[in-house]
């Protein structure tokens, strides 16, 4: 079978990231890059064998039509050029978020309800070991039903004002709410159910025109309630870090990149009771190919997979855009004082 | 280039840096500690004297601060090869977050001509202007380097978030670079992290190039072994290869006994390198290792 060909559009670190991956799978191949800047365009010439560079996503679908196409462009731009690839008929891996906000991302979904293709929308916490084991012990209902929910998201990336376009609101539609922490409502959602009521505010903490901490009251359809905190302005904070603390009717259960902590009053389903903890080498998994972290080849592999076999992936374009309305309400909600704001989930 | 020898034991640097593999809040409070390099210091001589014979040390922006205590003891750096790692990958992740990944790397090499123009020399400047990119990977290596200067280093590593990459897209243009920059400018070996073993042994041997020495996750448990156990395992017997053993104990998973038992099991590891936090922590560790290890002595 010959090998799928794939091109990646945004030629910045993640884009880099895919590019590897693709090319390094067994099932792949990287084709072409579209790229905007002219020095990338130059280093990808001269450097990469049989990769074409194109400078629009119109001149790749016309001259070298790729089998699926990764979109790794700054925010504001996501929609167009996912647009143009589904009416051409190629699947397309869109970074996360999705889009500026869930109106800007209405051209996209009457494209697919159109013209169906396999999408995915780049959420790869999903497939962090410890994050996986934890949906499929709540899935598994070993805590009864969920009651609490408490989580949060911090790095150390800005104690000054920041460059360049993640920080300018019509690039990126917004702060650390819109960036790093829309893994955390994508994991929420994902984990526990809908979002059915939020309440939040958001602080410029060091930047001039976009958020720097996010709180916010969350209402989960399933009756569960709780909060999400944020911050990218969080010191001793290394790397992204989420973690989130679940109550529920048997026990508790605390997640984060690094380990999963169950408490249970007493034994259920096959858990003993007290605690049980898993660590990442309890956890790991191995891939074909490890460029920087597992979950984003077990992110690829399942799109690979969606795009061979014409079907459809969990983390697709409805979805991104059901965290995209939540991100949406929690901005209004701040906007209004922190007044409730209500979604519909269907 | 005369043969390699390895040190036996090499104290690793996450710990100094706060990173750790099995817990985000534990290398946070390692971080605090290891903020006063006293207390790295310390345990690197508690190292020597536990045999350690080398230093693994990132480029992180605190490595130039632990390389000038090593320098100003001339036992230590006499008794002690330091292996550089570079680059510190999350110090340009984090940035290109705010910049973009190109814009981080001219900046950085335009920042760096201004600072230190003289040091890195005079053509350091016009490397950034011409933008050429193999020009540009050999200043960021000149500039990443340059706290080494006064150090005894033998072979300088390549992070695996960017060897596995280039592993990835194929491109041995780039390891000839670094392995010619390093010998011609350095004078040292060129070594390479992986966490993708049996796809570096075969790319190398695709591109008929020498083998580098490999810096990788060796441990019974398969932690960061990609793609199986197995199949790196199957890659460890190869003759030609020289291995840095890392990750060996999982995070701390592992016993230190249990851990090196497994790793004697392989020839071609000549050296393994290992964290340590406290001065309890070096004596179990490195005694472990010293009595259950036979590789190669220096």
């Amino acid at each position: 079978m010959s090998k799928l060909r794939g091109a990646v559009v945004g030629f910045g670190k993640l884009g880099l990231l895919h590019a590897g991956l693709i090319n390094g799978l067994p099932g792949s191949t990287l084709s072409a890059v579209v790229e905007s800047s002219r020095l990338v365009q130059k280093i990808v010439g001269k450097q990469f064998e049989n990769v074409e560079v194109f400078s629009t996503v119109n001149e790749l679908v016309s001259d070298n039509k790729p089998d699926f196409a990764i979109i790794a462009t700054p925010t504001g731009s996501h929609i167009t050029i996912a647009e143009t690839l589904v009416r051409a008929n190629v699947p397309i891996l869109i970074e996360k978020p999705l889009a500026l906000n869930s109106r800007e991302a209405i051209p996209l979904t009457i494209a697919l309800a159109e013209n169906w293709v396999p999408n995915m929308v780049g959420y790869m916490g999903r497939y962090i070991d410890t994050f996986s084991k934890a949906a499929q012990l709540i899935q598994q209902e070993v805590l009864g039903s969920v009651r609490m929910i408490r989580s949060s998201m911090y790095i150390e990336q800005l104690l000054k004002p920041g460059e360049g376009w993640r920080y300018d609101p019509n690039l990126s539609g917004g702060g650390v709410l819109i960036t790093q922490n829309s893994h955390l409502i994508d994991k929420l959602r994902w984990i526990f159910g809908e979002i059915i009521e939020v309440s939040g505010n958001t602080t410029k903490l060091v930047s001039l025109d976009v958020e720097d901490h996010v709180h916010s009251y969350l209402k989960f359809e399933s009756g569960a309630v709780g909060y999400m905190d944020a911050s990218w302005s969080a010191r001793h904070f290394r790397t992204p870090t989420i973690s989130i603390h679940v109550q529920g009717d048997y026990g508790t259960l605390d997640v984060n990149d690094d380990e999963v902590r169950l408490y249970l009053d007493s034994p259920k389903l096959g858990y003993s009771g007290g605690w049980t903890n898993w660590q990442k080498p309890d956890l790991y998994r191995p891939v074909p190919l490890d460029i920087g972290g597992t979950q984003y080849t077990l992110q690829m592999l399942e799109f690979l997979n969606a795009v061979t076999n014409h079907t459809d992936v969990q983390s697709n374009v409805a979805s991104g855009l059901k965290t995209q309305k939540i991100i949406d309400a929690i901005y209004e909600s701040s906007r209004n004082g922190g007044a409730p704001v209500k979604l519909v989930s269907k | 280039m005369n043969r390699l020898l390895l040190p036996r034991i090499v104290l690793g640097h996450n710990a100094f840096f706060g990173v750790d593999h099995l817990s985000t809040k534990r290398g946070a409070d390692r971080a605090a500690h290891f903020s006063d390099v006293k207390n790295v210091v310390a345990i690197v001589n508690e190292a020597v004297v536990s045999g350690a014979g080398g230093l693994m040390l990132s480029t992180h922006p605190k490595a130039a601060v632990i390389c000038r205590a090593i320098q100003s003891d001339p036992s230590l750096v006499s008794q002690l090869e330091i292996f550089p790692l570079l680059p510190y990958a999350q110090k340009y992740v984090t940035r290109a977050n705010e910049l973009g990944l190109i814009r981080v790397v001219t900046q950085t090499l335009a920042e760096a001509s201004l600072r230190d123009k003289i040091g890195l020399g005079s053509d350091f400047l016009r490397t950034v202007f011409r933008r050429d990119p193999l020009d540009m990977v050999k200043a960021l290596m000149r500039l990443e380097l340059q706290i080494f200067k006064k150090l005894n280093v033998s072979t300088v590593f390549l992070h695996d978030a960017i060897s596995d990459l280039i592993l990835a897209l194929n491109m041995p243009q780039i390891f000839s670079l670094y392995e010619s920059t390093l010998r011609k400018r350095f004078g040292t070996h060129y070594g390479v992290a992986t966490k993708n073993l049996p796809l570096l042994v075969r790319r190398f041997q695709e591109w008929d190039l020498e083998l580098p020495v490999v810096l990788t996750h060796v441990n019974k448990i398969g932690f960061h072994v990609n793609p199986s156990l197995k199949e790196c395992e199957d890659a460890l017997q190869n003759p030609d290869l020289t291995v840095m053993a890392m990750g060996t104990l999982a995070s701390g998973f592992l016993t230190p006994n249990e851990a090196y038992q497994y790793v004697n099991r392989f020839s071609s590891v000549k050296s393994i390198v290992v964290g340590a936090s406290t001065v309890g922590h070096v004596h179990a560790t490195f005694d472990a290792a010293r009595n259950s290890m036979r590789l190669v002595n220096k």
